[in-house]
């Protein structure tokens, strides 16, 4: 690469990380392009791209970016990414076929897998990833966790009013 | 006549927690913010 297109990527990703951290995602995903056109194999800034048509809930677009051939060796780490879009869309079922293909469920796979589950009614394996999910996250959200779990209770004890229902803890 | 009014349990509350993961990655290695700042702490430092 040279000198002057190495400093143009530099200048480039400074705005772009301008535009990130403002949360403004149309600047960003425009800048994103930017930094694609001068180098296409530029992963991070393809990254940014699908974060930003995720922001801008534009999901039909980011899961066409991800699944476009050309783009293949490029969003081949963005399975999270992939997964939330499809589960967006309302597909859950190959959403979780995206979630399990991953190498290693991550905090955020796991997060995802959960709510996957609960769109497809599958409440007791639902209940047993959120259960664990709430014994082993730590973060701001963890009544929002437990609205869910609760959720998942109810949809249990609504299929099967007989059974002895799980307990709370 | 309208049948009689029955109880129903109502929808449940449930959050999109997986949205607050869709984040951007970091990009300090690309802006050259790391330059500088971490080196002698390298292989050889």
């Amino acid at each position: 690469m040279s000198a002057n297109k190495e400093n143009n990527l530099v200048q480039a990703y400074l705005e772009l990380n301008k535009f990130c951290q403002s949360s403004d995602y149309e600047r960003a995903l425009k800048a994103a392009g930017k930094i694609l056109q001068i180098a296409p194999n530029e992963q991070k800034a393809f990254h940014c791209k699908v974060v930003c048509f995720l922001q801008l809930h534009n999901f039909k677009e980011a899961l066409a970016t991800l699944t476009n051939a050309k783009n293949s060796a490029l969003a081949a780490d963005l399975l999270f990414e992939k997964a939330y879009a499809q589960y967006r869309l309302n597909s859950p079922k190959e959403a979780l076929q995206t979630v399990d293909s991953a190498p290693e469920l991550t905090p955020a796979l796991k997060e995802l897998r959960a709510q996957i589950l609960y769109r497809l009614e599958q409440y007791q394996d639902c209940y047993n990833l959120y259960r664990d999910l709430l014994k082993n996250t730590t973060d701001e959200y963890e009544d929002e966790r437990k609205a869910n779990m609760a959720a998942v209770v109810a949809n249990l004890a609504a299929l099967n009013p007989t059974s002895e229902l799980p307990q709370f803890d | 006549m309208p049948p009689p009014m029955e109880a129903i349990p109502c929808k449940p509350l449930f959050f999109d927690l997986a949205c607050n993961f869709v984040e951007f990655p970091n990009l300090d290695d690309k802006t050259g913010a790391t330059d500088g700042k971490k080196q002698g702490a390298g292989l050889t430092g």
